[in-house]
């Protein structure tokens, strides 16, 4: 029972990093249509900039903290304009923007081994390694601030996008992104913005991270988990993603923890399909109408 | 128009490949692969530095005397970003371009094993660093006669591991956690296993993972629940820092155990008090007198501290130039048969290679444990 | 010739047949795959067995890598062609990976430790007659009754379906007979390598192809031939400038993305009657391109 319990609190920790990933994915998927693989690499810059907030500026951890996801937001928004908006001038397919996608993550992966090395970076400990036992359950002291600024961040960007014009902006191109367009919004601006939140998110997600996992150069690697998760989700839905990371998170724990850590990704890939067979856009996935 | 253009650019590429072949008659020119980039791209980076920085040394005291004429050596490097495909890709080019009379590294076995066939037929040998699998020189039972190493084996270290945990430390229970696409990690785990239950042991958790993973957590948690008396982590130091400390958040307090992939500044960086008190299985000490010099003058040269890899690309780099000395010319056919009776004393300890087998025979490993954030050497350790 | 160019003519030509695979099953038939590694390696390991274990001859072994590779398509398919756009390539992705974990796992065919002394029967020769089987074949197929439908499916899934196509059989076809060539591209890489490993079928490599069939261009067989080529030679030009390769190679795939969006040769093919008609009438060619242009943007407007 102590071993159960300890394995949820896992799960759900797991979850929650999945959660964090997956949500700015999700965010930019329901406006642009694809899959920004990119979104591995701003997450990988966001846990970079924190560290050397720390290391190299001396600042304190949160303004680190919010240097890394105001660089993030701006470096989503650079990656969006030479990257993805010549290909949304011109309407191109969505496998264009993958594919640019993919030569984004390519180059943001790359060009961190090319100028600071490949090195691993351990990040000053700030909150302390310490765990809080529960009884015989131990918690990380990270897991929990991680786990309400998490609930904080996914809380303000309900709000926001529920109940802001620019949010309300952005629910309409997500609808529609013609329509929207027709009806006065400013979609190149409501781009922009999702690129920006989707970055802040990921510098976010980078930060906490890095803390917790290290700093190297492929440390975006580890979002296709939260791929995954998104599309088990369903892409597009911010509610789905969070479901579908946290689920993830505790299908993987509980494999591993009692069936085979061995085949832990097959059993939860065929979990997955078996999934998309019964619900082909995920379990909350906005229903992709075939626009004829 | 467009089809020109590109038969035109594929013409120049051509060229271009086929350049830069020109041999300078007293330059002898030595390869160098692995990866520069890619997540081995650490241990690659140190490698080379080292070839460099050796090189440099020895041009600079006169050169090596082969015969009765006397060369300067010439590093030939490239990355292969840790990739079995491009391992190929980059001996062909050494082999045949280059006319690269040996060649160094790489680390991994999986990058050693697939080259061996284009070192037959070029017959250029190449002198392998911490590639530890043993079908890298042996396979079916007949030695390659073009691949060597520098290092012990797995078999080896996988003996030495579990006897050290069986006669000096006392455990009776012990877990294992891996990473099972990782080659080096299955390799050292089965041959712990194995001996480990021949010393009477017993296997209470044998987990794994899967490269790129950061959480543990679910796997440890499971290994706690059998509570083995130690815990064996047969993989790369960034892992066994993360797994190191995600064990003591669960309150995990055993003793943990590892092979040749901890050594590292990072470890001890980023694992901090969670590796305190661990053991782990070294090619050789940090504190022995004999190396102190080559990490200094690595130091002083590029500002950071050398990985393992460096200590055995350094010995890999004694073992070619007495080679040489020996070889009476500067080909790779004499190089070869000059390697096969190697017996000199490197900064790792003295490497007699076998010609049965093309592995140094005899060589110790070390027992290194974590007090207070240093390596610090126990003892040296032969496996029975 | 030397070893080393030899040995980058016969990767490239590995490559062609995988690339070629995928050009018709992302090109003609408009759906992405990052799970063809996947396809390689059981390719690559149904032929290792049959050569190695069963000692039969290397052509037997091609033709059961090419089989196994296409079998676990169709139980793939199966399950996973229904999947629209993101989830169909996160589901090949997952499959990838899967295949990748259970040959990891199996320590009959070596494990994670790899293979080694597979026989060395990959020559130059049977790269190129490959290839050219594979070209003809791939040409005859887009050129038929059946080409024609994938690519009714890719522009328009939901008019084709009105329009009475069978969508979901000429998806599994187009998988089905991608996964072949893969299968056999992974056959061709084990003996000319002599050594497989479950590493060496990552992600990565199912990217490679991709962008290998991007490059050349959608739609287009003599592209995927161009790309393939240009492709693998081009990281070996750039392995000069070291770490600095995957920074240019990432760039360079933005670019092209950016500037030349249909890839090297979009929509264009490279045929006899082509030829001709280009050199003879330059201006009709740009009368054409025009037309692509336009074409491209029709195309755009709603995905493929």
């Amino acid at each position: 029972m102590a071993q159960f319990l300890q394995q949820m609190v896992n799960g759900l920790s797991i979850g929650s990093v999945y959660a964090l990933m997956a949500v700015g994915y999700s965010l930019v998927y329901s406006v642009m249509n694809f899959s920004n693989f990119a979104h591995g690499g701003v997450i990988m810059f966001g846990a970079y900039f924190g560290f050397f907030g720390i290391t190299l500026l001396k600042l304190p951890f949160p303004a680190a903290f919010v240097l890394a996801f105001v660089g993030t937001a701006i470096l989503a928004v650079l990656i969006e304009r030479i990257a993805y908006k010549p290909l949304r001038e011109r309407k191109a397919p969505f496998l264009y923007f993958i594919i640019s996608a993919m030569g984004a993550s390519i180059f943001l992966e790359n060009i961190i081994i090319a100028t600071i090395g490949p090195t691993f970076r351990t990040y000053p400990d700030v909150f302390g390694r310490s765990s809080i036992a529960l009884g015989p359950v131990a918690v990380g002291r990270l897991d929990l601030i991680m786990f309400a600024v998490s609930a904080v961040c996914l809380t303000g960007l309900v709000l926001f996008v529920e109940k802001t014009r620019m949010g309300r902006a952005i629910q309409a191109s997500a609808y529609n992104m013609k329509a929207a367009a027709l009806m006065g919004v400013n979609t190149d601006r409501v781009v922009m913005i999702v690129f920006a939140i989707g970055g802040m998110l990921a510098g976010i997600a980078g930060v906490f991270f890095g803390m917790k996992y290290t700093v190297y150069p492929q440390i975006g690697n580890i979002t296709t988990k939260s791929f995954v998760a998104a599309v088990f989700g369903g892409l597009g839905s911010l509610p789905g993603a969070v479901l579908g990371s946290i689920l993830l998170g505790i299908i993987e724990t509980l494999v591993a923890g009692y069936l085979s850590s061995q085949f832990r990704d097959l059993i939860a890939f065929v979990i997955l399909i078996g999934v998309l067979v019964f619900r082909p856009t995920g379990i909350m996935g906005k229903t992709t109408e075939d626009k004829a | 128009m467009r089809v020109r253009n590109f038969a035109a650019a594929l013409l120049v590429a051509l060229v271009l490949i086929s350049c830069g072949g020109a041999k300078q008659a007293d330059v002898i020119k030595v390869g160098w692969f692995g990866a520069l980039t890619g997540d081995q791209a650490v241990w690659g980076n140190n490698e080379y530095n080292t070839v460099k920085m050796l090189f440099e040394e020895i041009n600079a005291a006169g050169g090596v005397k082969v015969g009765d004429k006397t060369y300067t050596l010439e590093a030939v490097g490239y990355d292969n970003k840790g990739d079995a495909q491009e391992a190929v890709n980059v001996v062909r080019r050494l082999t045949s371009q280059d006319k690269v009379v040996a060649i160094l590294g790489p680390n991994a076995s999986g990058n050693a094993i697939p080259i061996a066939p284009i070192l037959e037929g070029a017959k250029v040998p190449d002198i392998a660093t911490v590639a530890t699998n043993p079908k890298v020189t042996v396979l079916d039972g007949k030695v390659k006669p073009y691949n060597f190493r520098v290092c012990f084996i797995d078999p080896y270290q996988g003996a030495v591991a579990a006897g050290f945990a069986y006669d000096v430390l006392k455990a009776r229970k012990a877990a294992i956690l891996y990473d099972v696409s990782d080659d080096y990690s299955q390799g050292l785990r089965q041959f712990f296993v194995e001996n480990f239950k021949k010393y009477g042991g017993e296997i209470v958790a044998d987990e794994s993972f899967k490269s790129g993973d950061v959480d543990f957590r679910p796997q440890l948690s499971k290994i706690k629940a059998q509570n083995p008396d130690i815990i064996f982590m047969p993989y790369f130091f960034k892992e066994v820092a993360l797994s190191a400390n995600q064990a003591r958040e669960l309150g995990m307090t055993q003793v943990l155990m590892g092979g040749d992939g901890w050594p590292s500044d990072q470890l001890i960086s980023m694992g901090a008090a969670a590796v305190e008190g661990s053991y782990f299985v070294n090619h050789l000490d940090y504190d022995d007198p004999d190396v102190a010099d080559y990490k200094a003058r690595y130091f002083k040269k590029y500002g950071i501290q050398t990985e393992l890899n460096g200590y055995l690309v350094h010995d890999a780099v004694l073992m070619l130039v007495d080679a040489l000395k020996r070889a009476g010319e500067p080909t790779g056919e004499a190089i070869a048969k000059a390697l096969e009776t190697t017996n000199i004393k490197g900064i790792t300890g003295t490497i007699k290679i076998s010609a049965q087998t093309h592995n140094p025979e005899g060589k110790d490993a070390a027992i290194i444990k974590i007090v207070g954030g240093k390596y610090v050497f126990q003892q040296k350790y032969a496996a029975k | 010739m030397s070893s080393y160019i030899e040995g980058i003519i016969m990767l490239s030509g590995i490559n062609l047949i995988a690339v070629l695979g995928l050009s018709l099953l992302t090109g003609f038939a408009g759906l992405f795959s990052f799970g063809h590694a996947g396809f390689m390696a059981i390719g690559a390991y149904s032929a290792a067995i049959c050569t190695t274990i069963l000692k039969l001859p290397f052509a037997v072994g091609i033709a059961a890598g090419g089989a196994t590779a296409a079998g676990a398509s169709w139980l793939i398919g199966r399950a996973t062609l229904k999947l629209k756009g993101d989830y169909f390539c996160i589901a090949t992705l997952g499959f990838g990976e899967a295949i990748r974990l259970i040959l990891d796992n199996f320590q009959g065919l070596g494990g994670a430790r790899g293979w080694p002394g597979i026989p060395p029967s990959t020559t130059i020769w049977n790269i190129l007659i490959l290839d050219v089987i594979g070209v003809a074949l791939l040409a005859n197929l887009v050129r038929s009754r059946h080409g024609r439908n994938m690519i009714a499916v890719r522009e328009e899934e939901l008019a084709a379906q009105v329009a009475g196509i069978d969508v979901f059989k000429y998806k599994m076809l187009a998988l089905v007979v991608s996964a072949a060539y893969a299968g056999v591209a992974g056959s061709l890489l084990a003996h000319y390598m002599t050594f497989i490993q479950p590493k060496m079928f990552s992600m990565v490599k199912s990217t490679e192809l991709t962008i290998i069939v991007i490059f050349g261009g959608l739609g287009s067989i003599s592209g995927s031939v161009l790309g393939a080529v240009v492709l693998t030679f081009l990281p070996e030009l750039l392995r000069a400038v070291d770490k600095w390769r995957l920074v240019v190679y990432g760039l360079a795939v933005i670019g092209i993305m950016i500037g030349r969006p249909r890839g090297l040769m979009g929509g264009f093919e490279l045929t006899p009657a082509s030829l001709r008609r280009h050199f003879a009438d330059r201006k009709e060619a740009k009368a054409a391109k025009a037309a692509q242009v336009a074409e491209d943007a029709e195309l755009g407007k709603d995905g493929l």
